[in-house]
């Protein structure tokens, strides 16, 4: 971990959403044989923060969201979700790449599903999923099934659904991965006004290094087999990030030139990967002269 | 919830959409979507036609077989006329039913919550499925005697005859429904916060549902079949027993009458689940 290091003083770890320390998780696969997802991982989520973890398959990100999320536990390791073991809920809010939307249900009947969890009365219910699908840009498809919409109104009715709850923190597990390129870049710019409204902290998975920089303010790198920190860093690009071409910003093309580089190592020094050995790792083509500032927080 | 409106709007817009387009401006769309009913009306000409040409095999068969031994579609009706005049084809009919429908309904209502039950706890479901699939290859005929021994030849004999074959396939498939719930989406549930009770309601249980309904039908058929095996082993009654008597005594009009009855019955409650079925499954339709 070329990070530097995270506050440990119990002071500072209430002002974090989310704190993992030395987290470690492994799981069975196959004959007596173990498979180690993640391994002495230690990060934090600042509130009201937007922090991107960032890693090629293998690295165990889904893992380490359902740990956050409280779904499972980790193996070792200490897991803090404002101050407290996550348990999963209305409080925290899990975006999913596969959209899971309930198929026999209408878009506003999934939305008030997640917010049957909540203590509301049924009209207070209805009204506040259809005030998040409006937010979403869908109250002309409350009524339709999830099977009538495309994949990206799916993902909106998802985040809908996610951020209807008013959760203390997002998670979202790469949310646009399934969608096609052009949809994609228009919902994270939704993303990140929705974000701006109401800013929660957001723990968001991706392998794409241009949306890890467009919408973050924090990267965290991860390696894979096991699941690791490699690295963390910040990104200080100006928001809101609509408003200009962040992609031509000098500082972007540099954190992308550097990120892309690291992933690509990353990658190549994986011995399950099929790409193992098979290029000579940048570090010997380019020379890394003008690394950003790495340093992380 | 308000989920009727949409199914009805649906079907009632497609026919004057085609109609307006189709007269005022026919150029802008060249293949107007053809109205919902078109279709099923082609549909039922094209099984009419059919009936036709098999009445017709019938005609010809009743003609080329030799001794009477099938009878004219004419003499056919004749004697289902006179059946039902005499009132024995109701009262038959009245009583397969009674039979059919008691056993069915009495399976439905015991295999639901049985394979419910084993779907949703695991250890259950793994201790007895071995013997309900043992249970389910055997042939129900062979239990015959002892239900004979046990119940005597009355209609309690009978409806545990239909029972008995309805009741497997039924446990079967909705154990099948409940073990192929969506991990995922259970997992989303979760993630919401929904508890095991919640979960199992509206997330495990709808996605059973179609499997439940295949149970049900495949139960239908089977206990249909078992009425009419009942009325033939134990006290010869029903349906089954005119089939019997007609078709020993060679009076193949009647005979025929009773066999095209059962199948109607068989027609009628099949056609009925389909209906269910399609009506459960809309949201998989539409895309």
């Amino acid at each position: 971990m070329s990070a530097g290091g995270l506050p440990r003083d119990t002071a500072a770890s209430v002002a974090q959403a989310v704190l993992l320390e030395g987290v470690s998780k492994s799981f069975r696969s196959g004959k007596g044989s173990r498979t180690e997802a993640l391994r002495d991982v230690t990060l934090s989520v600042p509130e009201g923060k937007f922090v991107t973890l960032l890693g090629p398959s293998g690295c165990g990100k889904t893992t380490l969201l359902r740990i956050v999320d409280g779904l499972i536990a980790p193996d070792i390791g200490r897991v803090e979700v404002y101050g407290s073991a996550p348990r999963p809920g209305p409080d925290i809010g899990l975006v999913f790449q596969s959209f899971r939307l309930i198929p026999w249900l209408t878009a506003q009947a999934n939305v008030e599903f997640a917010l049957r969890s909540l203590a509301l009365s049924r009209p207070d219910r209805q009204a506040q999923a259809h005030e998040y699908l409006g937010l979403v840009g869908l109250t002309g498809f409350a009524q339709a099934y999830p099977a009538e919409l495309s994949g990206g109104m799916k993902q909106r009715v998802a985040l809908a659904r996610a951020l209807a709850c008013e959760p203390r923190i997002l998670l979202m597990d790469e949310p646009f991965a399934s969608i096609d390129a052009q949809t994609r870049e228009l919902m994270q710019v939704e993303l990140m006004r929705l974000w701006a409204r109401r800013k929660s902290a957001v723990l968001f998975v991706t392998h794409s290094v241009d949306e890890a920089i467009v919408l973050s303010d924090q990267i965290v790198l991860l390696g894979p087999r096991p699941g690791r920190v490699v690295e963390s860093l910040d990104v200080d690009l100006d928001r809101p990030r609509w408003a200009y071409d962040t992609r031509s910003d000098a500082r972007y093309v540099e954190l992308r030139r550097y990120l892309s580089a690291r992933m690509r190592d990353l990658v190549l020094a994986d011995p399950q990967s099929e790409f193992f050995q098979r290029e000579p790792t940048s570090t010997e083509t380019a020379a890394p002269e003008n690394e950003p500032t790495a340093s992380g927080r | 919830m308000q989920a009727n409106p949409d199914g009805g709007k649906h079907r009632t817009k497609q026919p004057t959409n085609s109609m307006t387009t189709g007269a005022a401006d026919a150029g802008r769309s060249p293949l107007p979507d053809p109205p919902y009913w078109q279709g099923a009306a082609v549909v039922g000409l094209y099984r009419l036609g059919f009936l036709v040409l098999l009445i017709l095999a019938w005609f010809w068969a009743s003609q080329s077989v030799q001794r009477n031994i099938i009878p004219t579609p004419w003499a056919t009706a004749e004697a289902a006329v006179k059946l039902i005049g005499e009132g024995r084809l109701p009262d038959a009919l009245l009583s397969s039913l009674s039979v059919y429908f008691s056993g069915y309904l009495a399976a439905a209502i015991c295999a639901i919550p049985i394979g419910l039950l084993m779907g949703a706890m695991r250890p259950v479901g793994k201790t007895l499925d071995v013997f309900v699939f043992a249970l389910s290859a055997t042939p129900r005929v062979a239990f015959i005697p002892l239900i004979i021994v046990l119940l005597g030849l009355g209609p309690q004999a009978k409806i545990f005859v239909v029972f008995l074959g309805a009741v497997m396939p039924i446990i079967i498939n909705t154990y099948a429904g409940v073990l192929a719930a969506d991990d995922e989406l259970i997992e989303m549930a979760r993630s919401v916060g929904a508890g095991k009770g919640r979960i199992f309601l509206r997330i495990v249980l709808p996605g059973a549902l179609p499997f439940v309904v295949v149970g049900l039908r495949i139960g239908a058929t089977i206990g249909l079949i078992n009425t009419v095996v009942a009325e033939l082993y134990t006290a010869v009654t029903g349906l089954g027993g005119l089939l019997a008597v007609y078709g020993n005594t060679f009076r193949m009009a009647e005979y025929f009458v009773i066999v095209l009855t059962l199948a109607l019955i068989g027609v009628v409650v099949t056609e009925i689940l389909r209906l269910i079925e399609t009506r459960l499954g809309r949201w998989r339709q539409r895309s």
